[in-house]
């Protein structure tokens, strides 16, 4: 794998006010990410996982650092950034394939050009047979797929997915890990994943990094060197998730203690 | 909570419910000394008689100019009522700008009721834009509110999602804001609509000039002929009736996206 950087994150701090109270979400945090590879972020509840992928998005202002994409200072949001949001966010009145063409048209993008890019993905994420259906005629796995969709479509340069399988049961989301990995090696995305699950980390990412409890900052950062499909009941995965379980407790218990 | 009940049950007991009270009416209206009350009969024979000879009465006008002109009072007021309700109120929801613009003009002027208005309604109007201004007046609230109401109803993270896929302000407006706040614009419509069609008959009946249904039952009620007042109010009920159940189908059909499975 090329180690081509394509974010850079700068001495990115983020502080909430709200009338008197402040919280500080995120803390001096400098990260790299490379192009193409599959990296996670996770890090105990409210640690500023969700505010950093928002930071990226162009959907929070830093208060103080910078994020550069391609080199580029990030701003307002946009379109080489797709987000994929755990809430899924779909609109309700349009059916998957509109909602997968949302971006499109903003984009002016010809009818036959649209049409060509949404049947792409329908089949790329597996919602054949469901292309017509509202959002809430689908069930969560299959609201997942439309929503991962609906931010591939417009090729952004990253894909920015925010706990995206946090409300599935157990079953689906492994089903949804496996076959978002499959879409990650025919699309060769960077994908920033952001998740509480240890688990999921271990079984998605290239690299882990993992956050200190609040403010935000990195606490370690570990290349996943397990090839792939990863057994998730093998003797390696628990090696690489162990140490990781106990980095993620020690945050957690400090997270609780402040309260 | 409701229970099931067979459908021949819930025929059975419609049944005995609309007859115990046309019984009771009947019993009522022939001790009534006075003879005000008629019976469903008579109301019934004599509407039967106006829909078919359809003549002219006392006001000038035959019975289906009476039921056109309300109808056609009604179409303007409350279409005008829309067509200015619905933008103001998307741009009211938001803006911030057109919010602190309008909020006051609205605050002022909700509390009163449309038909407070009529009398100045009938001396600065000509006919029939009287009864058109108290239409628009009791239709325009209820649409403007809701539709207020639905536009900061929708979910901000629709709002990023949006964004997140490009969207500039202009495109947020047209493809998120506008179409998430339909269910509660026709919530508005279905209420206004009803609203109008209260303030008309009511504007009708305190003397804007021409026909009209509220003009014929209170000529009717002048010389007494009360078997025609209610002949009149039955078809102002059924009009009422019908035009909510349209407008509820088109509600249903456009807002179908929203109902909870």
């Amino acid at each position: 794998m090329g180690r081509d950087t394509i974010i850079q994150i700068r001495d990115l701090n983020k502080v909430f006010e709200h009338e008197k109270t402040t919280v500080e979400a995120l803390a001096d945090l400098n990260l790299d990410v490379y192009k193409g590879e599959f990296f996670c972020v996770i890090g105990p509840t409210g640690c500023g996982k969700t505010t950093l992928l928002r930071i990226i998005a162009g959907l929070e202002p830093p208060t103080k650092g910078e994020i550069l994409l391609n080199g580029q200072k990030v701003g307002k949001p946009g379109a080489d950034r797709g987000l994929v949001f755990q809430e899924f966010a779909l609109f309700p009145w349009r059916t998957s394939r509109k909602n997968i063409e949302f971006g499109l048209e903003i984009k002016r993008l010809p009818l036959e050009e649209r049409q060509e890019i949404v049947e792409r993905y329908i089949k790329l994420v597996g919602l054949q047979g469901f292309e017509n259906a509202l959002p809430r005629q689908l069930s969560s796995g299959m609201k997942q797929r439309v929503a991962i969709a609906r931010a591939l479509a417009t090729d952004p340069e990253v894909l920015l997915m925010d706990e995206p399988f946090g409300s599935l049961d157990a079953q689906t989301r492994n089903i949804m890990q496996r076959e978002l990995l499959a879409i990650w090696e025919e699309t060769k995305k960077t994908v920033v994943f952001v998740t509480h699950s240890v688990d999921e980390a271990v079984y998605l990412a290239d690299r882990i990094v993992v956050l200190t409890a609040r403010p935000g900052t990195v606490k370690k950062l570990m290349e996943v060197k397990l090839p792939r499909p990863r057994d998730r009941t093998g003797e390696e995965f628990y090696a690489v998730r162990r140490p990781l379980l106990q980095e993620l407790e020690i945050e957690a218990e400090k997270a609780m203690k402040k309260g | 909570m409701k229970g099931q009940l067979f459908l021949f049950s819930r025929i059975l007991l419609a049944v005995v419910s609309l007859v115990s009270f046309f019984g009771l009416w009947w019993w009522i209206a022939i001790h009534d000394p006075r003879g005000v009350l008629p019976t469903p009969q008579d109301i019934f024979t004599t509407l039967a008689r106006i829909v078919i000879t359809n003549q002219r009465d006392l006001t000038g006008h035959v019975f289906s100019d009476h039921v056109a002109s309300t109808l056609s009072r009604v179409f303007y007021g409350f279409s005008l009522a829309a067509v200015v309700a619905i933008p103001v109120g998307l741009l009211s929801g938001w803006s911030i700008w057109a919010e602190s613009i309008s909020k006051p003009i609205v605050e002022l002027l909700r509390p009163i009721p449309p038909f407070a208005w009529i009398p100045f309604a009938i001396i600065f109007f000509r006919e029939p834009f009287d009864s058109v201004f108290i239409v628009y007046l009791g239709a325009f609230f209820p649409i403007l509110l809701t539709t207020i109401a639905g536009v900061k109803a929708v979910d901000s993270i629709l709002i990023d999602a949006a964004k997140t896929l490009g969207a500039n302000r202009g495109h947020l407006f047209s493809k998120v804001i506008v179409p998430a706040s339909i269910p509660h614009i026709m919530t508005g419509i279905r209420i206004g609509l009803g609203v109008g069609w209260m303030t008309i008959v009511a504007a009708e009946l305190v003397g804007v000039k021409g026909g009209g249904l509220g003009v014929y039952i209170h000529t009717m009620s002048d010389i007494g002929r009360f078997e025609n007042v209610f002949a009149g109010m039955f078809i102002i009920g059924i009009i009422g009736f019908l035009m909510i159940t349209a407008v509820t189908y088109v509600e249903r059909r456009l807002s179908r996206w929203a109902e909870i499975l």
